[in-house]
């Protein structure tokens, strides 16, 4: 059979191939690459053009905290939907739930903007949790707390706007797994928990990666959710601290050492797709 | 499951085992389905009902005064301009991307463009990296280049992360189809321009839907960059809500969530055969 590869293409074909490639190539160089790389320039000058660390200096000292805070809000919101992802993807794949894939599809269809405003009506001092806890009687309505401008309202909205994309990736690994090495397993006396904690994601260890790897840089680099919850003083997510930067200090050097912080956090994501190219 | 239990079951006699474990997997279902449902429904119905909440004073636990007045105060203001506005724009940008990205999607699915995996990196870093640093340098550039502040700014940079998503999720459809189908087409006579159209477009076109949904809807939902370069002078509908529930206009904001959420949904329901997992899922996968 014919096998066409990079190294056999006639010049004609490379030409047409570049030709067909160029302008979705110029948007996304000029408009995400060059701005990119100009970021990582900006964050080595000072406002009069020497080259410089202050900027990181600065970015740290005022900001270190909220970068810890926002790796930390990251990691936890990370740990939960793998926790729920991974219990909801091995209930459908070991039984049958006909509902129940297609309501975990619904937040992928949300806007952020909206998970980040749901979030704070339903989970607000004076919100809709609270009021449905509060018809059962059993609670004060004064005295219940609010979880939406704290760092609980942040992980729920982060979790529960990846949910989707989360339950998606590990349903598809999940699938793939062999019947026959489950039945073993539920031979030997296994439960459902067991087998999806013990089986399922132990050998999908690599999707589950992917899946982490994924979403965390889409938590990492969420504006809008912390845009929309905000904080209730103390620290906030990072990305709120370079909106600030921008448009009230208008300090571009401080506003990209902390945009380099946030891709070297977020680098998972490219050296995962690199080692893929290097293994072929 | 506790050992006791379990003991307990085994030597139970056979119907009353039968009775146990119906029973509690019925409320084990009953458990999960319940949870779900108030895990994904609670924090969306909320929305829809302080959307229609006239007055809503604490502690009721449901609104003091129903009605639609802020619907309709909402379809009388400014809003209206900012749905035309992101709908016009999700419309030119589902458009663009489908030009530009099927012929490219399926050049490389076919691996006949030098340098692919380049190519390709190159299209995973919007994805790979947080956009709100970067565009803020684009903003700088657009303001060099006077885009700051005007309709063809806000199309390019929706552009950015639209072309990508499409790109990727394409790529995995043209892979798909099985390459045997378009070599009987050349053995036929059919030329390279001839067997896209009549052989891989038709085939693909299920694909093609779901991707052009996906980007309108990505679209859509677009606030990083609408914020940065379209605002103050065109609002989209996010960046609308944004400001509403800024100034805790919250029946506004709501009655715009609940728009903007809409159309989502509705693709949701209405187009469930296209939305395949693997579509959705061809993220950073090569």
């Amino acid at each position: 059979m014919r096998r066409i590869n990079a190294f056999s293409l006639t010049l004609k074909q490379q030409l047409a191939g570049a030709a067909i490639a160029a302008p979705a190539l110029t948007v996304v160089t000029l408009l995400f690459v060059y701005p990119f790389l100009r970021s990582l320039q900006s964050s080595f000058r000072s406002q009069e053009g020497v080259w410089t660390l202050d900027n990181y200096s600065e970015a740290l000292s005022i900001y270190g905290g909220d970068y810890l805070y926002t790796l930390w809000i990251c990691g936890v919101s990370l740990l939960a939907l793998i926790i729920i992802t991974a219990t909801i993807g091995g209930l459908l794949r070991l039984g049958v739930y006909p509902l129940l894939e297609f309501i975990f599809k619904i937040p992928l269809f949300v806007p952020f903007v909206v998970v980040g405003h749901a979030m704070r009506v339903f989970l607000a001092p004076h919100g809709t949790l609270n009021s449905a806890l509060s018809i059962t009687g059993m609670f004060n309505p004064d005295t219940l707390p609010s979880f939406a401008f704290s760092s609980l309202g942040l992980v729920a909205a982060l979790v529960w706007k990846n949910l989707g994309i989360g339950l998606l990736l590990m349903l598809g690994a999940f699938r793939s797994v062999n019947e026959s090495m489950l039945e073993a397993a539920r031979g030997m006396g296994a439960g459902k928990l067991k087998l999806i904690w013990h089986f399922l994601v132990p050998m999908n260890k690599g999707s589950v990666g992917v899946m982490a790897v994924l979403t965390f840089t889409s938590m990492l680099g969420s504006f809008s959710i912390p845009a929309m919850i905000g904080n209730a003083g103390g620290s906030q997510m990072i990305m709120m601290d370079l909106y600030h930067q921008i448009v009230y200090q208008q300090n571009y050097g401080v506003a990209n050492a902390i945009g380099v912080l946030t891709y070297i956090a977020s680098l998972g994501a490219a050296i995962y797709y690199l080692k893929g190219v290097t293994k072929k | 499951m506790s050992k006791p239990l379990e003991v307990a079951l085994l030597t139970a006699p056979m119907s009353e085992r039968g009775a146990w474990f119906s029973t509690l997997r019925l409320t084990r279902r009953f458990t999960i389905y319940a949870i779900s449902i108030f895990m994904i429904f609670g924090p969306l119905s909320s929305l829809l009902l302080w959307s229609v909440a006239e007055k809503w004073f604490w502690p009721n636990p449901f609104p003091t005064q129903w009605g639609f007045k802020y619907w309709q105060q909402a379809f009388e203001g400014k809003m209206l301009s900012s749905l035309g506005l992101s709908f016009g724009i999700a419309i030119v940008v589902s458009i663009i991307c489908l030009v530009i990205t099927v012929p490219l999607a399926y050049v490389i699915a076919r691996n006949r463009i030098p340098l692919k995996h380049i190519v390709l990196l190159i299209f995973l870093l919007p994805q790979a990296f947080p956009q709100l640093p970067v565009f803020s340098n684009v903003m700088v550039l657009m303001y060099r280049w006077d885009l700051v502040g005007t309709l063809t700014g806000l199309i390019l940079i929706h552009l950015v992360g639209a072309l990508v998503f499409s790109l990727w999720t394409l790529v995995s459809v043209f892979q798909s189809i099985a390459e045997p189908l378009e070599e009987a087409s050349y053995m036929l006579g059919g030329s390279r321009i001839y067997t896209f159209f009549h052989v891989v477009l038709p085939i693909a076109l299920p694909g093609i839907i779901a991707s052009t949904l996906l980007v309108f809807l990505y679209s859509l939902d677009e606030f990083t960059g609408s914020l940065l370069i379209g605002a103050p002078y065109h609002i989209t509908m996010p960046v609308f809500m944004y400001n509403a529930a800024g100034g805790y206009e919250m029946q506004v904001a709501s009655v715009t969530s609940v728009l903007l959420m809409i159309p989502g949904i509705l693709l949701l329901f209405l187009l469930q055969k296209y939305m395949r997992s693997e579509y959705l899922a061809a993220f950073g996968r090569v």
